[in-house]
C-alpha cells in the first residue's frame, strides 16, 4: 500500500493531520460496555421476539412477579389458613398477632383468610373479564379491520357506543335489576362493556396491516380468508391484545371494587371489594380497626401497581419509541464525557 | 462556481445506532469535504447510511442513533462540539435542511406563514414581525409560490408546492449548506423535474453548497459536481460526477452504475449485485462489499481497504484491486 | 361541518340506544318496579288502583305503546316520580344532585387534565431522565388505586385523624346559597378533599397520554425540521409538539368523563358528599328505579355533550377537519 503516492495539491492525507482532535469513536465492543448493554441472553433466542422483549423488560417482569404472587396466594389458600373465611373465627376486631396474623373482622371472621379467599374470587373476576373483553375486542377489532365496508361501519358504531356510555352507572342499573349481582354477574357485565378500547386499537392496527404486501400477496395466491386472519394477522394482533387484556383487567378490578364498596354486590361472597364493603359499614377506620381496611386496599393497590407495570413493557414492546428513550441518559453521559454538547432527542 | 475551499471537513465520521443488545455501525468512519458552492451528492442503496450521515452534519441524529465519533468541521469550528447558542445559530443560518417528504416536514396544524416566518424572527429579532412578513413574502415569490396564500395550512397545497415551501424555508437566512435528503423522491417525475431545475437555478444564484441525497443516480449526475458513493456505512468511491459512470473505480460503482439505465443511448440489458449488504451489528472483516464483490480477493477478507486519492483520475477510492 | 353534523347524528343515535336500553332492562327482568309497588302492599290494593300503578310506571299497553310513552316522557324531561322523595319528581333530584357532581368532577377534571398534560410535556421532554424514570410510573400506579381506597385514605387522614376538612356536604348549613365570596369559599373547602381523590387517581392517565404522544411527535419530521430552523426549546415543545399532542389528549379527555362521573360515585359516598352518587346510592338501597334509571340518561348525555364539545374543539384546533 505504502506505493501509492500521495500528491500535493487537490490531495490532502485523509485521516486528519492533528489526531487528537479527531475524536476516536469506540469500537461497537467497547461502545457496548460503555452504555452498558449486553448481548441478548442465549435463552431467549428461540423465543418469538415479541416475548423475548417482554422477558427481558425488567418493569415488566416485577410486574409479572407481583401478579404471580398475588396469584399463587390466593391459589393456595387452603394451606396458608385453616380457618374458614365466611364462618366467625374469634372475637370481634382482635388485633393482628399469632392467631389471628391480620385480626378480625368486626364479625369476628379471619382477616387473613378472608384476603387470601378474597383474591381468588377478586382475581378471577377481573382476569377473566379482562381476557373476555380483549377477545371480544379481538374478534371485532380484525373483523372490522380486515372485511371493511358494510362490517366495519356496523361494528365501529358498536364500539363508539360502548365507548361513550358510561360504564359505571350502567353497570349500576344492571345491577340493581338483578336482585343480587354477585361475582360472576359483575363479571359478564364487566366484560360486556370494557372492549370498547381494546377493539378500536386493533381495528386500528388491522386497517394499517391490510395494507401491507404480505397480507396482499397472501390474497393474491387465494388465501382462505379465515386463514390469512389466523396466520398472517393475528400473530402480529398479539401485543395489543396483552395490552387490551391489561388495562381491561384494570378497569375490571377496580369496577368491582368500586361496585361491592357501594353496596351493589353480593355482600355474602368474600372478595376484596366487599371486605371494603363491610370495613366501611362496621366504622372500621372510625374504630381504628386498620387491619380491617387496610389489607384489601393494600390487595388491590398492589394487583392494580402490578399491572399498571406490566403494561408500561406491553407498551415500549408495541411503540419503540417509548424504548428508546430510556438509553437517552446514558447516550447523554457518553457525549458529555467527551466534551461534547448533548443535544439529543 | 465551485471553489477548492472546503466549506464542511468531515473525518471519520462514525455513527450508530444503540440496540437494546447490539450496536450497529450505520456509518463507519467516512471522511469527505464539501466545497465552497459546491453540490456534493451521496449515493448508495437504501440503507447504506446516506440519510445518517446527512443528519449527523446538522446535528440532528435522533434516538437511538449516537455520532460516537470523529469530526465535522464547518469553516474550521468543530460542529460536534458546538455549545446551546452556537449551535442554535449553525442550525439554519449556516446549514438548513430539506426532507424527503414535505408533507411530514411541516407542521399540519399550523398556518406555513407562522412556519417560514418563525425561523426568521428567531434569528434576526430586529426584523420585527413585518419585517420577517416582508421576507417570507419574497421567498414564496422566489421558490415561485403566490404570496397570498401565505397564510393557508400545509393541507391545501399540492405535494409540489409543499416542497417548494420546504425550500423557501430552507433559503430563508440565506445558509451556506442546504442539505438535501432525497428531497424529491416523493414526487412525479415532471414535478421532480421542475424542482431540480428551480435549486439549480438557485443555487447558481445565491451560492450556496449543496449535500444532495438520492438513489437516483441519473438526477445524481445532473446536479453534483461530485458524488460519493457509500456501501454498508463506508465511502467506497468519491469521484467528479462527471467521471462515475464513465470510469468507476470501485466494483460497487461499477455494479451500481450498471444497474442503472443509460440516459442515452442504446437498450442496455440491466445487471443486478447478487447478494445483499451484511448486518451491520455483526460486520465481516477486511472489506465490506468482499462477499457481494466479483472481483475479490484474499486480502479483500482480511484487510479493510482504505480511501485513496488517484490522481490519474481524479477519484478517491477504497479498493485493494487498485493497489 | 359535515364532519361535526355525523357525530351529531351517532350521539343522538347513541342516546336513543341508551334509551331503549333502560326501556327494556326492568322489562325483560323478572317482576317490575311495580310489581315490586304493588307488591309491597301486601294485597290491600283493588284492580283500579294496581292499574294506575301499573300505569304511572308506564306498563300498561302494548310494548311499543309503552315505548312510544317512555321515549315521550324522556324528552319532556319527565323521569317520573321518585319514590323515595315522594311525590318529588325524580327530574329535579337529578338536576340538583348533579349540580353537586359537576362541581366535583368538573373541578377535578380541571386540574387533572391540566396538571397531568404538564408533567407529561415535562416528562416526554427530558424523557428518560429522573422525573420521566420515576414519577411516570408512579403516577400512572395512583390511576390503578380505586377511587374508594384513595377517598377513604383521604378521608381518615384529613376528615377524620386531622380534622382539617370536613366530615360531609356540599356546604355549611349555616350559610344559605349566594353568589358571595363567602358561600363559594364554604363549598370550595367541602369540595378540597373528594376533588382531591378524583383528582389523585385521574391525572396519571392524562401524564402517561400526553408523555406516549409527545414522544412519538418528538420522532417527526415536522419536529425534527422545528429543531434543525434553530428555534428556542419552549417554542418547538409547546407550539410545534404540545400544540398536536393536545388533539387526541381532548378526545380521550371526553371519553374518560364517564369513567370519572362513575369515579365520582364512589367518592361521594364516602365524603358524605350530596352529588348523584350519593343519591343514586340512597336510590339502590331502597330500589328507586327511576332515579337509577334517570342517573344512567343523564350521565350518558353528558358524556355524549363532553364528546360533541370535544369533536368542536377538534374542528376549531386542526385545520385538517375544516374542509
Amino acid at each position: 500500500m505504502s506505493e501509492i503516492v500521495q500528491t500535493p495539491g487537490l490531495s490532502r492525507p485523509l485521516r486528519a493531520e492533528n489526531a487528537a482532535e479527531v475524536l476516536r469513536p469506540p469500537s461497537q465492543a467497547e461502545l457496548m460496555a460503555e452504555l452498558g448493554l449486553k448481548s441478548r441472553p442465549g435463552w431467549t433466542s428461540r423465543l418469538p421476539p415479541g416475548l423475548a422483549a417482554f422477558v427481558t423488560n425488567g418493569k415488566g417482569m416485577v410486574g409479572v412477579i407481583i401478579l404471580l404472587a398475588l396469584i399463587l396466594t390466593a391459589l393456595f389458600a387452603p394451606l396458608l389458613t385453616s380457618y374458614d373465611p365466611n364462618r366467625r373465627a374469634g372475637k370481634p376486631h382482635v388485633q393482628p398477632g399469632y392467631e389471628h396474623v391480620l385480626g378480625t373482622t368486626r364479625m369476628g371472621k379471619d382477616a387473613f383468610t378472608q384476603l387470601v379467599y378474597g383474591g381468588r374470587v377478586s382475581l378471577t373476576v377481573g382476569i377473566g373479564a379482562g381476557l373476555a373483553a380483549a377477545m371480544i375486542g379481538l374478534a371485532l377489532g380484525i373483523s372490522a379491520g380486515y372485511f371493511g365496508g358494510r362490517t366495519d361501519d356496523i361494528i365501529t358504531f358498536f364500539v363508539n357506543v360502548v365507548l361513550v356510555l358510561p360504564g359505571l352507572p350502567l353497570i349500576i342499573v344492571i345491577a340493581t335489576m338483578v336482585e343480587t349481582a354477585g361475582p360472576p354477574v359483575i363479571g359478564l357485565v364487566l366484560a360486556l362493556t370494557g372492549w370498547g378500547w381494546a377493539a378500536r386499537t386493533i381495528r386500528t392496527q388491522t386497517l394499517a396491516l391490510r395494507a401491507r404486501e404480505f397480507v396482499l400477496a397472501a390474497e393474491l395466491m387465494g388465501e382462505k380468508k379465515w386463514r390469512i386472519i389466523l396466520i398472517e394477522i393475528f400473530p402480529n394482533m398479539l401485543s395489543f391484545v396483552m395490552g387490551g387484556f391489561v388495562l381491561g383487567t384494570i378497569a375490571a378490578i377496580l369496577a368491582e371494587a368500586a361496585l361491592e364498596f357501594i353496596g351493589l354486590g353480593d355482600p355474602n361472597s368474600v372478595t376484596w371489594g366487599t371486605m371494603l364493603y363491610w370495613a366501611q359499614k362496621n366504622l372500621a377506620l372510625q374504630s381504628g380497626a386498620w387491619w380491617e381496611i387496610w389489607p384489601p386496599c393494600i390487595a388491590i393497590m398492589l394487583t392494580g401497581a402490578a399491572l399498571v407495570l406490566i403494561n408500561f413493557a406491553v407498551d415500549e414492546i408495541t411503540n419503540p419509541q417509548l424504548k428508546a428513550s430510556r438509553k437517552i441518559g446514558r447516550i447523554k453521559r457518553f457525549l458529555s464525557r467527551r466534551g461534547r454538547s448533548a443535544d439529543v432527542f | 462556481m465551485s471553489s477548492d475551499r472546503a466549506l464542511l471537513e468531515v473525518r471519520n465520521l462514525t455513527v450508530d445506532y444503540v440496540g437494546d443488545n447490539s450496536i450497529a455501525r450505520a456509518v463507519n468512519g467516512i471522511d469527505f469535504d464539501i466545497r465552497e458552492g459546491e453540490a456534493f451528492g451521496l449515493a448508495g442503496e437504501s440503507g447504506c447510511g446516506k440519510s445518517t450521515v446527512a443528519f449527523a452534519l446538522a446535528r440532528l441524529t435522533r434516538l437511538p442513533g449516537l455520532v460516537s465519533g470523529g469530526s465535522v468541521r464547518f469553516g474550521g469550528e468543530e460542529v460536534l462540539q458546538f455549545e446551546k447558542a452556537r449551535l442554535k445559530a449553525y442550525r439554519w443560518r449556516e446549514v438548513s435542511f430539506v426532507f424527503q417528504s414535505a408533507m411530514n416536514a411541516l407542521n399540519p396544524v399550523i398556518p406555513v406563514s407562522e412556519q417560514i416566518m418563525d425561523v426568521i424572527e428567531t434569528h434576526n429579532p430586529e426584523l420585527g414581525e413585518k419585517g420577517a412578513r416582508a421576507r417570507a413574502v419574497e421567498m414564496f415569490e422566489l421558490v415561485g409560490i403566490p404570496p397570498q396564500r401565505l397564510d393557508d395550512f400545509p393541507h391545501q397545497f399540492s405535494g409540489g408546492m409543499r416542497q417548494r415551501i420546504c425550500i423557501a424555508i430552507a433559503l430563508a437566512l440565506n445558509p451556506r449548506l442546504i442539505i438535501m435528503d432525497e428531497p424529491t423522491t416523493a414526487l412525479d417525475v415532471v414535478v421532480q423535474r421542475d424542482i431540480i431545475e428551480q435549486i439549480v437555478e438557485l443555487k447558481s444564484r445565491l451560492g450556496f453548497s449543496v449535500l444532495f441525497i438520492t438513489h437516483d443516480l441519473g438526477l445524481m449526475i445532473e446536479f453534483c459536481d461530485r458524488i460519493g458513493v457509500m456501501y454498508s456505512g463506508e465511502l467506497v468511491e468519491v469521484a467528479p460526477a462527471s467521471s462515475i459512470l464513465t470510469n468507476p473505480q470501485h466494483p460497487y460503482t461499477r455494479a451500481l452504475g450498471s444497474s442503472f439505465p443509460p440516459l442515452s443511448g442504446p437498450r442496455q440489458r440491466l445487471e443486478g449485485i447478487a447478494g445483499s449488504p451484511p448486518d451491520l451489528r455483526a460486520l465481516p472483516q477486511g472489506c465490506r462489499f468482499s462477499p457481494r464483490c466479483p472481483h475479490a480477493m484474499a486480502v479483500c477478507t482480511q484487510t479493510a481497504p482504505e480511501l485513496r486519492f488517484y490522481p490519474e483520475h481524479e477519484s478517491e477510492a477504497a479498493c485493494h484491486l487498485l493497489n | 361541518m359535515i364532519f361535526l353534523l355525523r357525530r351529531l347524528a351517532f350521539y343522538i343515535g347513541a342516546f336513543f340506544l341508551a334509551v331503549t336500553f333502560n326501556f327494556f332492562i326492568p322489562r325483560l327482568m323478572p317482576g317490575d318496579p311495580s310489581a315490586r309497588i304493588i307488591a309491597s302492599f301486601q294485597g290491600r290494593l283493588n284492580e283500579s288502583q294496581v292499574e294506575a300503578i301499573r300505569k304511572s310506571y308506564g306498563f300498561t299497553g302494548s310494548l311499543w305503546e309503552q315505548y312510544v310513552t317512555y321515549v315521550g316522557s324522556i324528552m319532556r324531561l319527565d323521569f317520573g316520580i321518585s319514590t323515595v322523595q315522594f311525590p318529588e319528581p325524580t327530574a329535579s333530584l337529578l338536576f340538583y344532585a348533579a349540580t353537586w357532581t359537576l362541581v366535583l368532577v368538573g373541578l377535578a377534571i380541571f386540574f387533572a387534565f391540566t396538571i397531568g398534560s404538564f408533567m407529561g410535556i415535562h416528562a416526554a421532554w427530558h424523557r428518560g431522565g429522573f422525573f420521566d424514570s420515576f414519577f411516570t410510573p408512579i403516577n400512572v400506579m395512583l390511576n390503578a388505586f380505586t377511587p374508594a381506597i384513595v377517598a377513604l385514605l383521604l378521608f381518615y387522614a384529613f376528615s377524620l385523624q386531622l380534622q382539617w376538612f370536613p366530615l360531609g356536604r356540599a356546604h355549611s348549613t349555616s350559610i344559605m346559597p349566594s353568589f358571595s365570596f363567602e358561600f363559594i369559599g364554604n363549598v370550595l373547602y367541602h369540595a378540597t378533599l373528594p376533588v382531591l381523590s378524583i383528582f389523585l387517581v385521574s391525572f396519571g392517565g392524562w401524564h402517561l397520554g400526553m408523555r406516549n404522544v409527545m414522544i412519538n411527535l418528538l420522532n417527526e419530521d415536522f419536529v425534527i425540521l422545528a429543531k434543525a430552523k434553530g428555534l428556542s426549546d419552549r417554542r418547538v415543545r409547546y407550539r410545534y409538539v404540545a400544540r398536536n399532542a393536545i388533539l387526541p389528549q381532548i378526545t380521550a379527555l371526553a371519553l374518560s368523563i364517564g369513567f370519572l362521573l362513575g369515579g365520582a360515585l364512589v367518592t361521594e359516598q364516602v365524603f358524605n358528599y350530596p352529588g348523584l352518587g350519593k343519591f343514586t346510592f340512597t336510590a339502590i338501597g331502597s330500589r328507586d328505579y327511576s332515579f337509577i334509571q334517570g342517573q344512567l340518561l343523564l350521565l350518558t348525555a353528558s358524556v355524549l355533550v363532553a364528546n360533541l364539545l370535544s369533536d368542536i374543539a377538534n374542528v376549531i384546533l386542526d385545520p385538517r377537519l375544516r374542509t
